[in-house]
């Protein structure tokens, strides 16, 4: 049976990594993955620093450390509107790592540092597609450092705050409808890196035994390119209108606020809800300025028009024995993309998740963490009006992932 | 337990291994595309760059239709293919047109000229054709009796030398057509300034598009027709600006000093100036000439050579007396009015014929309009600019491969409004337009 299951998962290698309703992406620790992403709540190792720097301080142990990576297979299918045709994104792996690690050097004080990628989108479309003058391939990856503490008073209420350092790159290829007597056709290239610093703190509060309740925030970071390079590929004689040169551009990483509640009965079972507003509303433009402007090469701007969007989850776990600990959870991620801006660079779509997750303890304080996540898609017509593109789309993606996690 | 979740997890892959989204069901509601036959001129025919080639044949709308009819039990379509890139040689012939550098005293510049290779000689083609597109073609030849003799591009496919047009079309048993006829009416004098041709007067018009009609649908063939475009739409017509003469404050001065010494009152500023153009009426004892006015229009083919280097349009560095540009590359207001009437009634016609026949049409006079101010599909923006354009060819007046395949889905949009069908559209970015070098 596992043999097929192999075999199974190998025919089905045909990926993306869009996932979450825009950019964002959430998959941050195999317990937290396994319980419907739910995390703002709960204070079981370093992956707090993360979910809740204010729950960091009500991890037990001394040291804590966690770390894991997912395999995101992602599929994400088009039907053009009235054309005959459908496209697949092309296969890509992407593997979204976290590492976290903290130190209580007295009882009610912990400090830590956590290394995730909680941004990121990456697609190909190929060379060719009906869609190519919108976007070929994209790359956008953004990977944080947060350097956190957190305090608790009693063993009723924690806060925490972190600095959050984030380190981004983006490649964006697109065809121009520019053809060569020589039948090639043109193409943009832009490349860039940048860094900014925003922060994330939260609150946890732990009323009686087995109540906990976290409410955390995480600050919007402008990923602002300032010396980014654009490359063209012309030709001859449109090359002066096409002069490579540098490009000035910003992303925004949203803002969540996250607040969540969960329940422990008997240490045996617990029950959680997260609710996760994500401001959206940031990513309202996409600017491409190019320092070497033309008649031809002028800034672009690209309207993204996301909206505000709350995400619910809910998360159960069962502690079937010292040993094996079980998960489940579900979520829904409405689209931040109105029907209008339904744009194939983040092929954005109502999505269901199904969790699944289990953590084996060989011995006390450390666990292997596997989680399974299934993400649903639903099929969704938009046109990207600023440049009348219009179709269906449908996305399927599954996240096995394994981790470790060792509290001492 | 852990074979359960072996299973689980394989039932889940299954059950999505591709999100699978329905593919498009075609139908071709209650039109037959069994036998598609196409009737009219140049743009039916699939010329372009000011030729009848290959590949400008194979993406006519004409044909794109067809690949989009097969997908609904529409039947082959047979062109008369050209086997050449450069077109087919006779005497008068011209040769394709390609984008190149050409070097005159004004500097080195980038513009249409001649593709020189080697082209088809000219001869029958030996089959029946689908496609009825006949350069050069009027309303009315179609119904003049050995039209073959008088029109070479015909000639390559009529069946007898002495056939009308219109006696093609029974034995080709048609299910259905698009009609696009009667641009040449006027545009063989549009293009030849007002001089060289006569617009085709209403009733001549009007009987030979009846006629047209009456042979196509004889056999109960349903189909669509498409009207004229106004010429102001068309870039052969709007690329040169009649106040293209473009001076600096010295030369205007020095203009305006020789315009009092000829005794002509026309002023010159810093800038854009209107061209001087001939005026037979004018008082002048000598020098026949006036200025241009807005909505005048001036020629794609108008020597820019001299109107750059030698005064053209203004005082001529040679003989230094004013110069206008010759009467056949001008049209004037009076000569726009003409043209503007005719295809007004033309189209009234056209409207009027369809309805009487309950065929589609397709509204070509409003869409290009639409073009000009610009169109965007798939992130591909079009107009009806010279060259950047990206839907007119280098002549100008035909369109290019992408300008076909968006013509295609004009009339696509109409079919499928007309008769019921859901006929998918042509992707028009496997299209391209003006090739560059």
């Amino acid at each position: 049976m596992r043999k097929i299951t192999v075999l199974l998962l190998g025919i089905c290698l045909a990926v993306t990594t869009t996932f979450g309703g825009g950019y964002q992406v959430s998959l941050h620790s195999m317990r937290n993955i396994g319980m419907g992403l739910i995390g703002t709540s709960l204070a079981y190792d370093a992956s707090s620093i993360f979910y809740n720097p204010g729950a960091m301080a009500f991890v037990s142990s001394k040291f804590s450390f966690s770390g894991g990576v997912s395999l995101l297979m992602a599929r994400t299918t088009f039907q053009p509107k009235d054309v005959i045709g459908q496209y697949n994104i092309d296969n890509i792996l992407n593997t979204p790592l976290y590492f976290y690690a903290a130190f209580k050097p007295f009882d009610d004080l912990s400090i830590g540092v956590a290394v995730n990628t909680p941004y990121g989108n990456k697609l190909s479309w190929g060379e060719t597609w009906q869609g190519r003058y919108l976007i070929q391939d994209l790359a956008f990856k953004a990977i944080t450092i947060q350097p956190s503490f957190s305090y608790k008073i009693k063993d009723v209420f924690g806060i925490g705050f972190g600095l959050v350092f984030a380190i981004g790159n983006v490649e964006l290829n697109k065809a121009l409808p520019l053809e060569g007597q020589n039948g090639t056709e043109g193409k943009a290239t832009i490349t860039g890196s940048t860094y900014n610093v925003g922060f994330n703190g939260g609150i946890f509060i732990r009323p009686t035994k087995g109540l906990d309740i976290g409410v955390s925030y995480r600050s919007r970071i402008n990923m602002k390119v300032d010396e980014g390079d654009a490359t063209f590929t012309v030709p001859a004689a449109l090359a002066s209108s096409f002069p490579d040169t540098k490009v000035a551009t910003s992303l925004p990483l949203p803002a969540n606020l996250d607040f969540g509640i969960s329940y422990e009965i008997k240490e045996k079972f617990l029950i959680g809800i997260n609710l996760c507003y994500v401001f959206w509303n940031a990513y309202d433009t996409l600017v491409f300025d190019f320092k070497t402007k033309t008649a031809t090469l002028d800034q672009t701007v690209a309207p993204a028009m996301y909206e505000n969007r709350l995400i619910p989850r809910i998360g159960f776990q069962y502690r079937i024995n010292k040993i094996i600990t079980a998960r489940l959870g579900g979520y829904f991620d409405p689209t931040p993309v109105p029907d209008d801006f339904l744009n194939p660079q983040t092929p954005s779509m109502n999505q269901i998740g199904l969790t699944a997750g289990l953590s084996v303890f060989p011995f006390k304080g450390f666990s292997i963490d596997a989680a399974f996540l299934y993400v649903m898609g639903m099929e969704r017509e938009g046109t990207y009006s600023p440049e009348n593109f219009s179709g269906t789309y449908k996305s399927q993606i599954y996240i096995p992932g394994i981790g470790l996690t060792y509290n001492f | 337990m852990k074979k359960l979740i072996y299973i689980l997890i394989s039932l889940v892959i299954l059950a999505g291994c591709e999100p699978k989204i329905d593919e498009l069901t075609p139908t071709r509601g209650s039109a037959d595309f069994t036998s598609f036959v196409t009737v009219g001129n140049s743009l039916v025919a699939g010329f372009a760059d000011g030729a009848l080639y290959k590949s400008a044949q194979e993406t006519s709308f004409a044909n794109l239709m067809a690949n989009q009819f097969k997908l609904v039990g529409g039947g082959n379509f047979v062109q008369p293919i050209v086997t050449s890139e450069y077109g087919v040689e006779f005497p008068g012939s011209m040769p394709r047109l390609k984008l190149g550098y050409a070097t005159t005293c004004a500097g080195t510049s980038l513009g249409p000229i001649p593709d020189i290779g080697p082209r088809e000689p000219l001869g029958p083609v030996g089959y029946l054709v689908n496609n009825l597109g006949i350069p050069g073609a009027k309303s009315f030849h179609l119904l003049v009796p050995g039209y073959a003799q008088m029109n070479p591009y015909y000639a390559r496919f009529a069946t007898s030398a002495t056939n009308m047009v219109v006696q093609e079309i029974p034995p080709l048993n048609p299910t259905f057509f698009a009609l696009w006829l009667g641009n040449n009416d006027v545009l063989g004098y549009a293009t030849s300034g007002g001089v060289g041709d006569s617009i085709t007067d209403q009733q001549t018009f009007g009987f030979a598009m009846g006629g047209v009609i009456q042979s196509l649908v004889g056999n109960g063939a349903k189909g669509i027709i498409a009207n004229i475009p106004e010429i102001t739409t068309i870039p052969f017509f709007t690329t040169v600006p009649y106040n293209g003469l473009v001076l600096n404050d010295s030369l205007a001065k020095l203009v305006n000093h020789a315009m009092s010494l000829f005794q002509l009152p026309f002023i010159y500023h810093a800038g854009p100036n209107p061209f001087l153009v001939p005026d037979p009426t004018s008082p002048h004892p000598v020098f026949k000439v006036r200025q241009m006015q807005p909505g005048e229009l001036v020629l794609l083919t108008a020597p820019q050579d001299s109107m750059k280097c030698y005064g053209m349009g203004l005082i001529s560095s040679i003989t230094l007396t004013p110069w206008p540009i010759p009467n056949q590359y001008v049209l004037t207001q009076d000569e726009i009015t003409n043209i503007e009437t005719a295809i007004a009634g033309y189209n009234q016609t056209i409207q009027g014929l369809a309805q009487t026949n309950g065929l589609a049409t397709v509204n070509m006079n409003a869409k290009l309009k639409e073009l000009q101010s610009g169109m965007l599909w798939d992130g591909v923006e079009m107009n009806t600019t010279f060259v950047t354009g990206g839907g007119f060819s280098l002549d100008g007046i035909h369109m290019t491969p992408r300008g076909n395949a968006v013509a295609a889905n004009f009339f696509i949009q109409s079919i499928n409004a007309q008769y019921g069908s859901t006929l998918p559209y042509v992707d028009i970015t496997k299209y391209y337009g003006v090739l560059f070098p």
